[in-house]
């Protein structure tokens, strides 16, 4: 029982501490300065209206995570079959990489109202606009990490004439695992985002919509919630990742060495 | 027909590296012929082609020129029946396998049980020395100990030809000197289907060499082509003592000098 109750308060109250303290000198900022909350609303103000009407906010962040989720999914399996056709033939790279940096160079908000026009409301928009956004980070990392195999583990299956079919799973794809899991912490945010954003332009559900209406109604308590919803929402993303990465990658520097 | 049918044949040997900005001569017309059963080293100094003779004869390069025969047939074909057995000097072990399960990599890679019978993966550690260290992952495990996995790897399908790319360099002295002993016991241990494999073993250490082998090939520097050919005539089973005795230290100070004449 020791263990884990150090664990917790070495990893968990110091940045619960940091976080604590920044609320309450915003608190005691906006009281002593009597800022308007039409600027910026004291959190206790935002915690109030967050409480009234919880449901609310946990509802609309649901579709937001729910789109962003199912782009993510979408983004990250197209990124990862051409990464897997790219890490085998310099061909293919060279004639898809191109286009792939054309996606990612290309402002999302200048693309997510054409996709608005073009694929309507509902789910499908908010997909497209997290897929893209969380395609180009996914394709990088998967490329990288299926090549990035042991050159004399690869020679050894070689030398048993293991089929490319053979090498791909017992070699490639274990050791793009670190690569694909911190792909994931850069995507899955990004996913939020685009999924916040396409909510903006078809303003029909969602913590986009939220805050862009709480915004136009100079409603900053609603806005600053659903911000904070977003974030929380993102911390445990992230803290979920971690932990599935501490289980799947034991053997990995990048674990072995934090322990 | 020969009177013996070697088995390892090079004749006329030659490699070329041409990926570079300009061609590299590896090898020049090297010729060689292992008998099955010897314990064949292969020294000379450090980027004579050692390495690269090594991955010709186990067919995973194929020579700019000259033929490799083994038994009688190309390497592509001894590839196939897996009667070819790679240890290099990093073990090149699976991080996220355990001991056990890096042993039986290759038996997922082919299922050859049906051709020949295979050692079981237990025994071979046992051979190794690794029985208590099955379920534990290469991290968890010494320098020397990864090596002993990665030798009990290549000997999963009972290989005639074992092919040693400097397998101890990476080890510190202590453990390289145990190594040696503790190959040659499994070596003894362990024959083919046709008594002792024949073995082919890369290093830079003169002293190792004599300690382990038959017969020791000394190649030039860079292009490597051969500049000695020496059989070793210590009795078996070589021990530590052996070491000390003359012949041991004249065929150590014999190498040297032909070593030390070798331009670099």
């Amino acid at each position: 029982m020791k263990g884990p109750l150090r664990a917790f308060a070495a990893h968990v109250l110091p940045p619960a501490a940091a976080l604590v303290l920044a609320l309450l000198m915003w608190e005691a900022w906006v009281q002593w300065r009597d800022v308007s909350i039409l600027v910026v609303p004291p959190p206790s103000a935002v915690a109030e209206r967050f409480f009234e009407r919880p449901g609310f906010f946990w509802r609309e962040g649901g579709w937001t995570l729910y789109e962003a989720t199912l782009g993510l999914l979408l983004g990250s399996a197209v990124a990862i079959g051409l990464a897997v056709v790219m890490a085998h033939s310099t061909l293919a790279e060279r004639t898809l990489f191109p286009l792939a940096i054309i996606v990612k160079v290309t402002p999302l908000v200048a693309v997510a109202p054409v996709l608005v026009i073009l694929l309507g409301f509902g789910t499908t928009p908010k997909v497209v606009v997290a897929a893209l956004l969380s395609f180009f980070p996914m394709l990088l990392n998967a490329m990288t990490g299926f090549r990035d195999v042991n050159p004399g583990a690869l020679q050894f299956l070689r030398s048993l004439r293991a089929s490319p079919w053979q090498v791909f799973w017992k070699l490639r794809v274990p050791s793009a695992q670190p690569y694909l899991l911190v792909a994931l912490k850069i995507t899955y945010p990004l996913a939020l985002i685009g999924a916040v954003v396409a909510e903006w332009f078809t303003g029909d559900r969602g913590l986009g919509l939220v805050i862009f209406s709480a915004n136009y109604n100079l409603d900053t308590p609603t806005l600053f919630a659903a911000i904070g919803v977003l974030a929380m929402t993102g911390v445990s993303i992230n803290v979920l990742l971690s932990l599935v990465e501490r289980r799947l990658l034991f053997w990995h520097e990048s674990v072995r060495s934090t322990r | 027909m020969a009177a013996v049918l070697h088995h390892v044949s090079l004749s006329n040997l030659s490699h070329v590296f041409r990926d570079g900005r300009s061609p590299l001569s590896a090898l020049e017309a090297v010729g060689l012929a292992v008998p099955p059963g010897q314990f064949t080293s292969v020294i000379g100094p450090s980027g004579c082609g050692k390495s690269t003779l090594l991955r010709i004869v186990g067919g995973l390069l194929k020579p700019s020129a000259g033929t490799v025969l083994l038994s009688g047939r190309p390497p592509q074909a001894a590839q196939r029946e897996r009667e070819i057995g790679f240890v290099f000097q990093d073990p090149a072990l699976l991080p996220w396998r355990s001991v056990l399960a890096n042993i039986r990599l290759p038996l997922e890679i082919d299922h050859l049980e049906r051709r020949r019978r295979l050692p079981d993966p237990e025994q071979l550690l046992d051979l190794v020395g690794l029985s208590d260290f099955r379920d534990y992952y290469p991290h968890q495990l010494s320098g020397g100990m990864q090596q002993r996995v990665a030798i009990a790897r290549a000997l999963a399908f009972n290989p005639a030809l074992l092919l040693m790319d400097e397998p101890f360099g990476a080890l510190d002295e202590i453990t390289r000197s145990a190594m040696r002993y503790e190959l040659l016991r499994i070596w003894e241990a362990h024959p083919g289907p046709a008594g002792r494999k024949t073995v082919l073993f890369v290093t830079h250490s003169i002293q190792e060499a004599v300690v382990m082998s038959d017969r020791v090939v000394v190649l030039t520097s860079r292009p490597g082509s051969v500049r000695a050919d020496i059989d070793i005539e210590l009795p078996r089973p070589r021990t530590e003592e052996m070491e000390r005795t003359q012949p041991f230290l004249d065929y150590v100070y014999y190498l040297r000098n032909l070593l030390k004449e070798a331009p670099l």
